[in-house]
């Protein structure tokens, strides 16, 4: 027995393709997705790391920018140079705590950074004591710290940590850089892959319900043909079996029409034997009666079913007053056997007032195909008793 | 248009038959008892053939042949009988007033042979 996935395969084929079409769809719509979030979020460190830059760029430019208007003022007491230096200073602090802020999830910018702040003090402190310097006018020692500034290497250790750190950063960058170019990278060929094989797999569809519309299209095609031909034969055995009805409505009214005429001739018959006046019966070879004209019943006064089946002598003898029965009957028999006629036979009816009627009766041998099958007796009612004379072809008893 | 034919016979199953014979073969067929009926009808509805028994109820059969003729002089009329070798049927034939007879006895396809003959019509051969 087919079960319902042998009786439609075209069906599972298609549906198992469009499954895959959608999963193939939904896998690389997930995976775009997900890799366009990941360039978002790569996107954002990007921005959060050459703000880390900038920051230590702008603690350099700040410190070197209060180192210089520090040295001007300590060495011209310019108030200006003052208010610059200590505005400049400011700035550097604020950048170093926004880079603080920065680094505060990345442990190895922290640990430059850390690096960088005892440093960055130790030129604030030093800014301070020229500044308290300048204030008490003493320029002995005032030169005195400019000169030990001179082989001090603060500003190049800060400015060794800051290039180091901008270092490190720039090779984050340039690693979320790669990252980001293999992601898009990813992305680009995750989406053409499935689209690729979401166009091959509709081609494949595509083929599978052409395939399958054409051999529908032939099997309708062959399905209309056979029921033409059935349709063909169906109207040609249509054809024969009305054609046979009608011969055999025309037999059967051609059977009818014979019946109705041998009926009819059957019938015109009997009106003739009944319109008979003569007396008529017939016999069978040992002269028992079996048919009569209406005549016989009508001059005996018997009725045909009490004469039908009895035997002749019992309403016909033979000769007159006082013959020989017997004699006589075997004289008839023995006619019928050699199939002689007897001809003017004299004899008496018996009626059934028991008076006899003196007759002249003529016996025929009732021939069919050549055989004896009985004797027809035709009776002549004669008005006076006959001399006893047979026909000239019976013998003499 | 079916050719039509007046059948005249006072049996009704000879009558029937002869209907259902020639309506079988795709013919307008009219039936009727008397030769008041056959006149009645010659008259609404002329046939191109009339077909008749000789020995009627009401009427003898060619004394309606008569009146048929004088109606429709140019319809053929065929007798239908089962009386033989009457003189007065001969005499008929003779004087043209009717165009064939066929016995009662004959094949029912000799009747409707005689009638497609006198209708002018080819008669199918086996």
């Amino acid at each position: 027995m087919k079960t319902p996935l042998m009786t439609e395969p075209i069906e599972w084929r298609l549906k198992l393709a469009f499954g895959v079409i959608a999963l193939i769809l939904v896998g690389t719509s997930v995976t775009a997705l997900r890799n366009i979030s990941r360039s978002l979020t790569g996107s954002d460190w990007v921005n959060h790391t050459h703000a880390v830059i900038l920051e230590g760029d702008a603690i350099r430019a700040s410190l070197n920018a209060g180192e210089s208007a520090l040295r001007d003022h300590l060495l011209t007491s310019d108030p200006r140079s003052l208010a610059d230096a200590r505005v400049a200073y400011a700035e550097a602090a604020e950048h170093l705590e926004l880079a603080k802020a920065l680094t505060r999830n990345d442990p190895s910018g922290s640990q430059l950074l850390a690096r960088v702040e005892p440093l960055a003090a130790r030129r604030v402190d030093f800014a301070r004591e020229g500044v308290r310097l300048r204030q008490l006018g003493d320029e002995t020692a005032i030169r005195r710290l400019l000169t030990a500034q001179g082989g001090d290497t603060t500003m190049a250790e800060i400015k060794r940590e800051l290039e180091e750190l901008k270092r490190y950063e720039q090779a984050l960058l340039q690693e979320r850089d790669r990252q980001s170019y293999l992601q898009a990278q990813t992305t680009r060929w995750t989406v053409m892959a499935g689209v690729a094989i979401n166009l091959g797999l509709l081609l494949f569809v595509a083929w599978l319900i052409r395939d399958d519309l054409r051999a529908r299209r032939l099997a309708a095609t062959a399905l209309q043909k056979a029921n033409d031909t059935l349709e063909a034969k169906v109207q040609e055995r249509t054809r024969e079996l009305t054609a046979a009805n009608q011969a055999l409505e025309l037999e059967n009214l051609e059977r009818q029409w014979q019946y109705q005429a041998i009926e009819h001739q059957l019938r015109y018959n009997q009106l003739i034997i009944n319109s008979m006046d003569d007396l008529v019966l017939v016999t069978t070879k040992i002269l028992k009666i079996t048919r009569l004209t209406p005549a016989v019943t009508h001059r005996l006064g018997f009725t045909a079913e009490e004469m039908v089946g009895q035997p002749l002598q019992r309403y016909l003898r033979e000769g007159t007053g006082g013959t020989s029965i017997a004699a006589g009957l075997d004289r008839l028999i023995g006619a019928l056997k050699e199939g002689r006629e007897l001809q003017d036979c004299p004899g008496e009816l018996l009626a059934k007032d028991t008076r006899p009627i003196p007759v002249r009766f003529r016996l025929i041998p009732l021939r069919d195909h050549d055989q004896v099958v009985g004797g027809v007796v035709s009776i002549h009612l004669s008005t006076s008793l006959p001399a006893d004379n047979a026909s000239p072809a019976s013998p003499t008893p | 248009m079916n050719k039509r034919i007046l059948i005249i016979d006072d049996e009704p199953q000879i009558r029937e038959l002869l209907m259902r014979a020639f309506q079988s073969r795709g013919y307008a067929v009219t039936g009727v008892a008397t030769g008041r009926e056959a006149c009645q009808s010659a008259s609404e509805h002329p046939p191109d053939l009339i077909i008749s028994d000789l020995q009627l109820n009401e009427s003898d059969g060619l004394e309606v042949i008569d009146d048929l003729k004088r109606l429709l002089p140019e319809v053929p009329v065929m007798l239908v009988t089962g009386v033989l070798f009457d003189s007065e049927v001969v005499q008929a034939l003779v004087g043209g007033k009717i165009a064939a007879y066929v016995e009662k006895t004959s094949p029912l396809k000799k009747v409707v042979e005689e009638a497609r003959r006198l209708l002018g019509e080819s008669i199918p051969q086996p």
